[in-house]
């Protein structure tokens, strides 16, 4: 079960990281070892840490992976690379925390909270 | 052992890189190969150098109206005093110091102003144009001659700029020096200057901004592009310069319409940069011809890969690294130094490299081999002494072998001494992020430097 504001941070953090994931997946087809610059590196360490405190221990995708430190010079597919492992990190935690009620998947809110549609789980769309 | 190819700012302990500097830095050992182009003031938008361009003029139309006046004695005495400037170090001596010129050249440039009706006349409007005439004059006499009319102007330019720098003034005795007022050149002056520690001779600063390889109004590009040669030469004559002086003597209206073309043109004259970086297509090109090189001493490729590799390098660390020198012997010629950078410290990690390694200086050994070997690594440490610190790069084809690798963290261990290898991938994303422009390639040796200090003890 997750609050509603979790839920709504889940759903603004897998929008966000979706759009990095898609950005720089682009750049690392046609540049994959050019560096991802220091202003985008901040956004992006801005929008892991959050995912990071969301998703805590028991979901954390890469094992004691908190941040890119700029110093690595990370490439653009290495950013691809943990974005992408992210997203799928947060779709599982998403998908243990959805019903299916009455023919609706809906978060798994605590009782007396308005109800909050949510998409079907990733896996089960296929 | 001493700064390879000490220059003055780093001599002092100011280390600035030269990009940010408004003067060339002069060498204590070798002149710059660069001279001041009088064109360069000419076409100048400012009232300074256009006055200052003025004031050479003048001067050297001066000499013309000595002789005129039956002075031609002085006018040669003084011509010849004019016409060695050692202080500003611009040419291509490898100790610092010059000749001046002959008495008989002397005699043959003072004797242009009575040879040719339009200097005797109205004198030079560019004494650059005495190249046209006499044999031996080129572009070091003219940036010579340019700089000592203008000394004391460059005097005082040294003046403030090495108080701003704090780099320390002596007193010291200038050899020649024009005096303005009375359009003489007085001897051994006293001044204020900055003094080459080797020498004990003064040294004077001149603007990047008036530096050129070859001068505007060439005598070269002339006799390319503008003499008309089937008048001067008979048809299977050989087409020696010294034809084409006597032609210019009598044939005037050639000389002043190629000064016009080029005056014409003076939008194109730029200065020089004291270093050119490779464009982007060219450090490509250097990276698929140093990835294509196979291994080993086959072909020369050995060569091959350190000459990429130099200017590579020299191009990617700019400006944060200014290039010294490659293939740099050490005093007794028992070991070459691939290649060698000044240290500015002008990013903080080569600030940190300063710091804690005392790094004055970075040296970069270029190994062309499959598998870095233990004597690779003890060559590029018995290298990493006194101004070269205790860092030092290989560059090399492949990461280092396990062994290996211990043994630059032994190093660390035992002795902080630091060897950070760049290989391929690192050169290939170097390039990549030289063309991007997202980070800058030095933050790649930074990367490899962060990884090296993960791995040893803490």
């Amino acid at each position: 079960m997750i609050t509603r504001e979790e839920a709504d941070q889940l759903e603004k953090l897998m929008g966000q990281l979706g759009g990095i994931h898609g950005e720089l997946a682009a750049l690392s087809k046609k540049r994959p070892s050019d560096a991802v610059n220091a202003f985008k590196l901040k956004f992006v360490n801005a929008v892991l840490l959050q995912c990071n405190e969301i998703l805590g221990a028991d979901y954390s995708p890469i094992g004691d992976f908190q941040e890119f430190n700029s110093d690595d010079v990370p490439s653009n597919s290495d950013v691809t690379f943990v974005a992408a492992q992210y997203l799928q990190a947060l779709e599982k935690f998403r998908s243990d925390n959805v019903i299916l009620f009455q023919g609706r998947w809906l978060y798994d809110l605590p009782k007396n909270t308005p109800e909050m549609r949510a998409s079907a789980p990733a896996k089960l769309k296929k | 052992m001493a700064l390879t190819r000490p220059r003055l700012t780093e001599h002092h302990g100011i280390f600035m890189p030269q990009a940010s500097l408004q003067f060339a830095i002069p060498f204590l050992c070798e002149d710059l190969p660069l001279y001041v182009d009088p064109f360069l003031l000419w076409k100048s938008p400012s009232q300074q150098d256009k006055a200052l361009h003025l004031e050479m003029v003048n001067s050297f139309n001066h000499l013309g109206y000595m002789a005129k006046k039956g002075n031609a004695e002085e006018a040669v005495s003084q011509l010849i005093m004019g016409s060695e400037c050692e202080e500003v170090g611009l040419g291509v001596s490898a100790r610092r110091q010059g000749k001046r010129i002959s008495r008989y050249q002397a005699e043959e440039i003072v004797n242009l102003f009575q040879r040719i009706p339009q200097y005797d006349q109205r004198g030079f409007h560019h004494f650059e144009e005495i190249q046209f005439y006499i044999d031996g004059i080129s572009r070091d006499r003219i940036s010579d001659f340019a700089c000592n009319f203008i000394k004391s102007f460059l005097i005082d330019f040294t003046m403030d700029e090495c108080e701003r720098l704090g780099i320390p003034l002596e007193d010291c005795t200038v050899k020649q020096f024009y005096d303005p007022a009375k359009q003489v050149f007085l001897e051994d002056v006293p001044h204020r200057l900055p003094v080459n520690p080797e020498s004990g001779r003064p040294l004077l600063l001149v603007p990047k901004r008036w530096l050129r390889f070859v001068p505007w109004i060439s005598f070269d590009d002339y006799f390319k592009g503008y003499c008309p040669r089937d008048e001067i030469f008979n048809p299977g004559e050989p087409q020696t310069h010294i034809r084409v002086l006597n032609y210019n003597r009598d044939n005037y209206g050639i000389v002043e319409a190629y000064v016009r073309e080029r005056e014409r043109t003076a939008d194109d004259c730029k200065s020089d940069p004291l270093f050119s970086q490779l464009p982007v297509i060219s450090a490509k090109r250097k990276l698929s011809e140093i990835l294509k090189l196979a291994t080993g001493k086959s072909d020369g490729a050995d060569k091959r890969y350190e000459d990429a590799v130099v200017q590579l390098m020299a191009s990617l660390m700019y400006p944060h690294l200014d290039f010294a020198e490659d293939q740099n012997r050490t005093v007794s010629g028992t070991h070459i130094r691939d290649l060698i950078f000044y240290n500015n410290r002008s990013h903080p990690f080569l600030k940190e490299l300063f710091d804690d390694y005392e790094s004055k200086q970075l040296v970069l050994e270029i190994k062309n081999v499959h598998a870095v070997e233990r004597e690779h690594i003890n060559q590029l440490n018995r290298y990493m002494a006194a101004e070269l610190g205790r860092f030092g790069v290989l560059v090399t084809r492949n990461a280092l072998p396990k062994a290996r690798m211990q043994d630059t963290i032994d190093l660390w261990a035992g002795q902080r001494r630091c060897i950070i290898a760049l290989t391929d991938p690192d050169v290939t994303q170097m390039v990549e992020l030289f063309e991007s422009k997202q980070r800058l390639p030095i933050d790649v040796l930074k990367k490899k430097y962060v990884e090296f200090r993960r791995a040893c003890p803490s």
